[in-house]
């Protein structure tokens, strides 16, 4: 059942298709003027991460969550299909941008042979989970808010409750700065080299699930 | 005779509305067909029974509880709703290969062969299809994995004549096919039910006003026309409601035939669903 689910979703979607080629234009002529190699994969994580909750809009335009619930399938199975789609567009993004970094560096790099791009591919794996952990924050925000307050109205709680989070993270910052707390950053350095990726990746599962457990609690109650 | 749809107590309170206790049944072999004004409580009725809104009281489809068993009742049963569909942005391509994955039974020759019969593009966008053409494909995914019940929401509003004639013809051969099968079909197009229908439910402001079969409806309800002095003769038991017009009373009895022997009166109409109907709502009493 989640397999149409994905298919109604993926269908929809495909009507973005000339924007994702234009965006993946994009990326790559930035990469080539500027030399940045973090660029592509996060913005393209971003946008593919961004479009694939528009499909709540779809779905809200056709009321069609009334009419899937008449099938044989439930609101779990429809919350779920909706995290599967988020996580999978988000990973796909930052994979394209990744591959897209390297193919366009090594095209530059054969074309200008005396001004080679140095990739450090460890660098391109933590801009691209860092890409990854943004877009997954911002999705399970995202998620919860439009089941609760439909796909427009929750963009725009998602964006209050993303500056709240914000607010009180800058306020902790402002906190250790004002109480003099001395943080020693050679240590830190090492700590995120070491820990980095693994901190991302448990951190993203566990927003994801948290996020997904609070949706479906919201959805189950909701009125279709 | 067994039922496909059991009905008890269903009852469903909302900050401006209430469904009460609504109880009916949905033989097999039968098209029921539940009628109401707007907001009447038809719809909260079907998703009551589809299981998408929340309500208290039974359901039983196909004698099982439709809360404990809702994938497999759903697996048999096909839905068309009024307002509400996958996506205007497919095509009725894409429609048959999401719907594969949704029904085991899914018959995807039959559904071609009835996007042909009904003369539906398989690659124009839904958004792009007239009124009848949509409700067509509706009625077309419905009925492509052979379910053992139809439900139906307001299927015939919005349609032209013609289109509402070749849409009532799907049902009655639907139900032909197969004698174990069944539709309800909530409209408010009465007329509609006149033709197709085996019973008739009426619903108002959350209540069940009546549940008959429809030509007993049809038969013994009567509407008789009289002059102020034959009204105040009437006993209050003997009618349903009545409208004062300017030269006339107009009653609604339910037992015609006991009237013309107590009252001796002969000129009694034969009224259609929708005045009976109207009388039920508009009537005094």
């Amino acid at each position: 059942m989640i397999k149409g689910l994905l298919k109604k979703d993926l269908y929809n979607l495909a009507t973005y298709k000339t924007s994702l080629i234009i965006i993946i234009l994009f990326c790559g002529i930035a990469i080539i003027g500027t030399d940045a190699v973090t660029i592509a994969p996060t913005v393209i994580c971003a946008i593919v991460g961004m479009i694939s909750l528009s499909t709540f809009s779809y779905d809200e335009m056709s009321k069609s969550n009334r009419y899937i619930l008449t099938l044989p399938t439930n609101r779990k199975e429809l919350v779920r299909e909706k995290y599967i789609l988020a996580i999978g567009a988000t990973i796909l993004g930052g994979i394209l941008g990744m591959v897209l970094t390297i193919i366009v560096v090594n095209i530059m790099n054969y074309l200008r042979p005396e001004n080679i791009i140095n990739l450090d591919y460890q660098s391109l794996i933590i801009a691209t989970m860092g890409g990854i952990f943004a877009i997954s924050f911002i999705q399970s925000v995202q998620i919860p808010s439009m089941y609760k307050w439909g796909a427009e109205k929750g963009r725009i709680q998602m964006f209050i409750l993303v500056l709240i989070i914000v607010a009180i993270i800058g306020g902790i910052y402002f906190l250790i700065n004002k109480a003099n707390i001395n943080i020693d950053m050679e240590m830190l350095n090492n700590f995120i080299t070491r820990f980095g990726l693994i901190i991302l990746i448990v951190s993203t599962i566990i927003m994801y699930s948290i996020s997904y457990k609070i949706a479906y609690k919201i959805y189950k109650n909701k009125e279709e | 005779m067994e039922n496909n749809i059991e009905l008890q107590n269903v009852s469903k309170k909302y900050k401006d509305f209430e469904l009460k206790n609504i109880s009916f049944n949905v033989p097999q072999g039968c098209i029921v067909g539940l009628i109401g004004e707007n907001g009447a409580g038809k719809t909260t009725t079907i998703k009551s029974i589809l299981n998408i809104t929340k309500s208290e009281g039974t359901v039983k489809i196909f004698g099982k509880d439709s809360k404990n068993n809702e994938k497999e009742i759903k697996e048999e049963t096909g839905v068309v709703l009024d307002d509400s569909f996958l996506s205007e942005y497919l095509t009725a391509k894409q429609v048959n290969s999401i719907m594969k994955d949704f029904y085991k039974t899914w018959n995807e020759n039959k559904y071609i062969n009835l996007l042909k019969q009904f003369n539906l593009p398989t690659d124009k966008l839904i958004k792009d299809f007239s009124s009848g053409m949509r409700m067509k494909l509706k009625i077309a995914t419905a009925i492509s994995h052979d379910p053992k019940l139809l439900i139906l929401d307001e299927p015939t509003s919005g349609l032209d004549p013609i289109v509402r004639n070749e849409i009532l013809d799907i049902f009655r051969k639907y139900i032909e096919e197969d004698e174990t099968r069944s539709i309800l079909l909530s409209t408010h197009i009465t007329t509609d039910l006149e033709h197709i229908s085996d019973y008739i439910v009426f619903i108002e402001k959350g209540k069940i006003i009546f549940d008959l079969p429809t030509d007993e409806l049809l038969e013994n309800y009567g509407i008789i026309k009289c002059s102020r002095e034959d009204f105040i003769r009437l006993d209050e038991k003997d009618y349903i409601a009545y409208k004062k017009g300017k030269y006339q009373y107009e009653v609604l009895t339910n037992d015609k035939s006991a009237i013309r022997s107590k009252y001796n009166i002969s000129t009694i109409d034969k009224p259609s669903i929708e005045d009976i109907m109207l009388f039920y709502i508009k009537g005094e009493k």
